[in-house]
């Protein structure tokens, strides 16, 4: 279950993709737009998200942490234990300690996958040449009655992930994936909403991601901190057992307010 | 200018100015699919009788990837050999006529649409499709006035090249029949065979050797609404050997009168062994050892001669030439090249009559998939024994009804597999297990007695009418014969049955006559004359059927075919017939009106789908016609507000389908439901604009509905993909026209009772089916005219006193969202643990009353309210419910005390432990702090369980306070007498860890904070009550 959840929290790749108008390349252009333009985006080296996760009735504040390059760690607490999925650009790893076992794991090959995906700060768009993701621009279709642009992007590994931009804003608000596992497919779709403007980005406050059409998980962001200190400390894979039991702690001191919301803005 | 020509002027003036603002208004309220935004249709099967499958593929190199076309349910997927199917055709027509892999490119995959088994209740086609993604997305291809496409066959030496075998119309001439051909993968066609507009291609076959040999049956066949012919001058067996250039009609050996269907198999390891069953007068199958040069009648055993029309199916083993398959009625098999037939059931065969599809694995022979009237089985040896695929939800309902019980039953009856009745909710998903089976053969009306619950009425085909008694399961044959002097009682395959909403006791049954009875059917009494044309021209079915006489009662014609009494006022009763009269009578059957000249625009004789008597006027009602059964694909739908003198078309071209059904609402008389063969489609005013409703519904045929009037769920009858619930459609009554103009508006939906949840052990495996059960939680609705996209949208739920309770994540959709809550407190703080206490994940349910809830957006806050009712169904008195609830809460707040006490101790040992950890070893404070911290850590570890790893089976106060709140929450009524001591028990535990705790730090913790301080260290604080709140 708790894997689920954080497979939910994975997905939604707050920063990623937005998409485009005519040419593939008109409508990521149009999206990077929207979400703030390239140099602000990329401007953004370290971002943390206070949220909360939402699912089946249960609710559990998580935070998710970015850093430039490739890094990641996504934390959610519940009865004051935390979970923790985290990836130091080369490493995967987790600790998941609600039925007693709180020493820091390896992730699969698999299901590290999700998370060095998630790592890729700016989103399979941007850059996507360089990245080795192969785009391409299915058309123009109705999304819950939202016309949007549904852009294909074939990720370096194979992965194929749709990404779906609201034709009028050029935001994100949707995003399809197939994720293979242990030789099963499983279908995500994510919702992205609540766009509002931090440090001069575009990002979405709001996500909720479905499986065969059924809600698995919620998330609502309460504040996003752009460009604050994470020590890579944070990403890596603790040594020791007891080391880790501190390390959500070490999460919160990091936030602390060195943490500037504006300091991209030029 | 004189007055009154004045003023008539201004009446004019004043008429344009109403006419043109009327029309502004109605064309800024659109509505389409969207508008109905998260109100989805709930499937809940059955699948445990499955429904008739007309195709099935599977990879040759993988045969763990299956594809299943249905007569009317769609496409099926599997990719593990059956365990479990997914749906990949849902926004295409869902009769299936053919299917065909690619086999050197698996993921590329024809499907024919159209069903070939040209029955009388058969569905149509629109054409040809094409995936090369393995079903995730299609391509129409083309021949979209094909209407049934028979077989497609794909040459193995060049994947290019595609024959589409189109059988084309069954009601009606059409030009686009024949066999074609593409050898650019579907670019272009050619018609390669032809005959005329009244034949089609019935089937090929390709020689896998010689893949430029094909073999095709040609048919003509025509159905009429009340016949049917199979066979005529156009019908024969045709060969080519370059590739339908061209052909050469088989002869040799064959009949020489008129032919009717042919089915035709080659031999895949010996193509020089050709088989087909030809009807003709005397129907046989014939077998050619010389490529179909010469023919040999070599069977005419009954599974080979019978119905051909449905049957006209051969199939041959692909390692050995002289083992023949028959699907038919049932299986049979020769192994002597089609001479003598047996069963292949040996120790087994337990399997639904009426075969379509067969597939035999060519790598191992043993490996037989085959598709009947009732699904999907398997065999591993060779046909003698199957295991039924229990996960195909495609049973085809004629009618449904629902009874008053909680959860309410639905009732149904379906094509070939017989009436049945399950519940709307069961524990763990409505399952195959849940459903009853009342009646065996083809089935149709099934209507609980609303006055006696231990009867149902159920029929089978051509009125058999049967009263059930479910206590007893005793049946009676309750259907009325003629008395003396009247001709023979004419029922049509889909006789009416009706009961009265107005007398309880009364039901309805019509032939050509239309009965009453308020004795349960003991006695009747006929209220009308013959109210059809009784044209004799129509009332041939004895010798319907072409070279086969086929006289099953399904071209039974001149009936009533659909019966209404108005709920408003029961001497008004409506029937319609299946020869085109609809009649009207106002004085309980005295005397009757045929109405239908009054409708202008609609076809002589078309069929009368549905009449639909108005809940809120006793003069106006609506109905549906459906002339497809003589090609007539339109919609047809009217409305009278005077008794039928007048008639009003309210239908539109948004529409697709043919129409079988009309439902008014029961609160909002502007809410019409319309059922048609592509669909349902939805008019919130009263038949202006309508919109196809595809909330999780394909675009499967609906053929009646019903609305439960407690629930005010909407529940489908479809005919291919069983019952579909729409639950609560309270949201979709309150959509006006200034409602979707708002940008953003409020809805109500019913009140939701406080359900305790259940469960079952029961681990059927994946193969089985399960319906979805509605949420059993309270749904905040709420209309937004466009995508929420820029800032946050909240819903807060506030209880009477404004206290604010939960804070959800909002639906941004467009049209109706609809959000859940979970109506729970938040989950009580528990001491922590390293492991979870499950139960405790939970908060407790709020008691029941009204809740504001409030959708806060950037622009402005929405207020509504939502009803938290108990639950009716419970038995329990308002004074053990409450006992029940204070009991919880008790627990919840002895839960959070714990968790404080524990808390504060946890804060002063680990305290104790960091200030000796700064003092030298050995130091006499040091060795204090020390053992003050132990004595903390083991009062910590009575009231909490410190184990690390899995099941360690530790218990301490935590986890049986949080154990004794889990099982009082579990139960609706009075907790026991045992867990109310219990109760008292644990918390005086509770209170003694406190008043311990207490003496530790009044007495100990005082000293040493003295000692601290002159050491210059911190004095050690307990947490608060304050504190403990805060960083809760």
């Amino acid at each position: 279950m708790f894997r689920r959840i954080l497979l939910a929290l994975a997905i939604p790749v707050l920063l990623c993709s937005l998409a485009s108008a005519q040419s593939v390349d008109d409508v990521i252009a149009k999206n990077n737009k929207a979400r703030g333009g390239l140099d602000k985006l990329k401007a953004a080296k370290t971002m943390k998200i206070s949220a909360k996760m939402f699912m089946q009735g249960m609710e559990a504040p998580a935070t998710l942490m970015f850093k430039r390059p490739g890094k990641v760690r996504i934390e959610f607490t519940l009865q004051g234990m935390t979970g923790i999925q985290a990836y130091d650009g080369t490493t995967a790893w987790m600790i998941m300690p609600f039925m007693g076992k709180t020493e820091a794991e390896k992730m699969t090959a698999e299901d590290a996958k999700d998370v060095e995906e998630q790592s890729d700060f700016d989103g399979p768009l941007v850059d996507y040449k360089d990245k080795g993701n192969k785009v391409e621009l299915v058309g123009k279709e109705d999304m819950e009655g939202t016309p949007v642009y549904k852009i294909r992007v074939t990720l370096k590994s194979g992965d194929i992930r749709d990404i779906f931009i609201d034709g009028e804003n050029f935001l994100e608000v949707k995003e399809s994936s197939k994720r293979k596992t242990q030789g099963a497919e499983i279908e995500i779709d994510t919702y992205m909403s609540d766009y509002k403007e931090v440090g001069g980005l575009m990002l979405p406050h709001a996500m909720e991601s479905k499986v065969k059409d059924q809600t698995v998980s919620q998330i609502t962001i309460s504040k996003i901190d752009l460009n604050g200190d994470l020590p890579d400390s944070l990403f890596k894979m603790p040594a020791k057992a007891d080391s880790t039991a501190k390390a959500p702690a070490k999460a919160d001191a990091a936030a602390k307010p060195e943490a500037k919301p504006d300091s991209t803005k030029k | 200018m004189r007055a009154d020509r004045f003023i008539r002027r201004l009446g004019v003036i004043i008429a344009a100015i109403t006419l043109a603002h009327s029309a502004a208004a109605m064309a800024a309220v659109s509505i389409d699919s969207y508008t109905f935004g998260a109100l989805e249709a709930r499937p809940i099967g059955p699948a445990v009788m499955s429904g008739r499958i007309m195709a099935i593929d599977a990879v040759v190199a993988d045969p763990r990837i299956v594809y299943v076309g249905t007569a009317s349910g769609g496409i099926w997927k599997s990719t593990n050999r059956g365990t479990t199917f997914k749906p990949i055709f849902d926004k295409y027509t869902q009769s299936i006529g053919a299917i065909a892999i690619d086999q050197s490119h698996p993921d590329t995959v024809w499907v024919g649409t159209g069903e070939s088994c040209v029955r009388n209740s058969v569905s149509v086609g629109t054409g040809l499709y094409r995936t090369t993604d393995g079903g995730e997305t299609w391509e129409f291809i083309g021949f979209k006035d094909s209407e049934r496409i028979s077989r497609i066959v794909i040459d193995p030496s060049n994947t290019s090249i595609v024959y589409v075998a189109i059988l084309g119309h069954l009601w009606n001439a059409n030009e686009e029949r024949g066999l074609y051909k593409t050898t650019d993968c579907g670019k272009t066609w050619t018609r390669i065979l032809y005959v005329d507009q009244n034949t089609g291609c019935a089937d090929v076959a390709i020689d896998l050797k010689n893949p430029g040999t094909l073999y095709a049956g040609m048919w003509e066949f025509r159905r009429l609404p009340y016949f049917f012919t199979s066979g005529g001058k156009g019908s024969g067996l045709y060969k080519t050997t370059d590739g339908g250039t061209t052909w050469t009609r088989l002869s040799k050996g064959l009949p020489s009168g008129e032919l009717g269907r042919i089915g035709v198999a080659v031999a895949p390891s010996a193509p020089s062994h050709v088989y087909a069953v030809v009807e003709s007068e005397k129907n046989a199958l014939y077998r050619s050892v010389d490529y179909g040069q010469s023919w040999t009648s070599v069977s005419t055993s009954i599974n080979v001669q019978m119905r051909p029309f449905y049957f006209a199916h051969v199939a041959v083993d692909p390692l050995d030439s002289n083992r023949v398959y028959k699907p038919g009625l049932t299986l049979s098999v020769s192994d002597d090249g089609g001479e003598a037939f047996t069963t292949p059931f040996r120790g087994g065969g337990n399997i639904h009559p009426d075969h379509h599809a067969l597939w035999i694995n060519p790598n191992d022979t043993k490996e037989i998939l085959i598709g009947t009237d009732g699904g999907v089985y398997a065999s591993h040896d060779k046909g003698n024994t199957w295991n039924f695929l229990q996960n195909l939800p495609v049973s085809q309902f004629y009618h449904v009804a629902c009874d008053d019980d909680r959860p309410y039953n639905v009732y149904g009856g379906i094509q070939d597999n017989g009436s049945w009745y399950g519940p709307s909710r069961s524990p763990n998903g409505i399952e195959n297990r849940d459903w009853q089976p009342l009646l065996g053969g083809d089935g149709f009306y099934v209507l609980p007695d609303r006055a006696d619950h231990d009867v149902i009425y159920a029929e089978y085909q051509g009125g058999n009418l049967i009263r059930l008694h479910k206590s007893t399961r005793e049946t009676k044959d309750i259907r009325p014969f003629p008395k003396e002097g009247e001709p023979e009682l004419r029922y049509n395959w889909n006789t009416p049955v009706a009961q009265s909403p107005n007398n309880p006791k009364a039901i309805y049954i019509g032939s050509q006559y239309l009965y009453r009875s308020t004795d349960k059917g003991d006695s009747w009494q006929r209220i009308s004359g013959d109210l059809t044309t009784n044209d004799p021209k129509k009332l041939r079915q004895d010798e319907s059927g072409g070279l086969t006489i086929d006289n099953s009662t399904a071209e039974n014609h001149c009936t009533i075919i659909t019966i209404n009494e108005s709920p408003r006022d029961s001497s008004v009763i409506w029937a319609g017939t299946d020869d085109g009269n609809l009649q009207v009578t106002q004085d309980g059957g005295k005397s009757w009106t045929n109405t239908v000249a009054k409708i202008t625009g609609l076809p002589k004789c078309t069929w009368c789908s549905s009449v639909e008597p108005s809940h809120h006027d006793r003069a106006t009602a609506y109905a549906t016609f459906d002339g497809h059964r003589t090609g007539d694909m339109k919609p047809h739908v009217y409305k009278t507000t005077d008794f039928g003198k007048t008639w009003t078309s309210i239908a539109s071209d948004s529409i697709k389908g043919y129409a079988h059904v009309i439902r008014e609402d029961l609160v909002n008389p502007g809410l019409l439901f319309l059922g048609t063969e592509f669909g349902l489609y939805v008019s919130v005013d009263g038949g202006a604009q309508w919109a196809h409703f595809t909330g999780k519904l394909p675009n499967v045929g609906v053929f009646d509905m019903v609305i439960q009037p407690r629930e005010s769920d909407l529940i489908l009858a479809t005919h291919g993909r069983g019952i579909m619930i729409i639950d609560d459609i309270t949201p979709i009554r309150q959509l006006t026209p200034k409602v979707l103009e708002s940008d953003a508006h409020m809805l109500s939906a019913r009140p939701t009772p406080i359900t305790i949840p259940s469960y079952e052990q029961n681990f059927p495996g994946d193969e089985v089916f399960a319906g979805d059960n509605p949420p059993e939680v309270a749904a905040i609705t709420y209309y937004l005219k466009q995508r929420h996209m820029f800032g946050d949208l909240k819903v807060e739920v506030f209880d009477a006193n404004g206290k604010l309770l939960n804070t959800l994540p909002g639906g941004k959709r467009r049209g109706i969202n609809r959000v859940l809550w979970f109506m729970r407190m938040k989950p009580p703080k528990v001491p922590p643990s390293p492991e979870l206490a499950g139960g405790a994940l939970f908060g407790p349910m709020v008691p029941a009353g009204t809740y504001t809830v409030k959708v806060e957006r950037p622009s402005d806050t929405l207020i509504g309210q939502v009803q938290v009712v108990l639950d009716p169904s419970l038995p329990h008195s308002a004074a053990d419910r409450e006992l029940q609830q204070k009991t919880v809460w008790k627990l919840y707040e002895m839960q959070e005390r714990l968790a404080f006490i524990n808390d504060a101790i946890v804060g002063v040992r680990d305290d104790a432990k960091s200030r000796s950890d700064s003092l030298k070893k050995g130091d006499a404070l040091e060795k204090t702090l020390t053992a003050f911290s132990r004595r903390l850590d083991s009062l910590h570890k009575t009231l909490v369980a410190t184990k690390e790893g899995f099941l360690t089976g530790e218990v301490q106060l935590r986890e049986r306070v949080v154990d004794l709140y889990g099982s009082v929450s579990g139960y609706g009524g009075r907790p026991t007498e045992s867990q109310l001591s219990r109760m008292d028990v644990l918390e005086k535990n509770i209170e003694k860890a406190n008043t311990d705790f207490e003496a530790m730090t009044s007495k100990d913790l005082a000293q040493i904070n003295t000692q601290l301080q002159t050491k210059n260290l911190t004095p050690i604080k307990v947490m608060t009550k304050e504190e403990f709140d805060k960083k809760k």
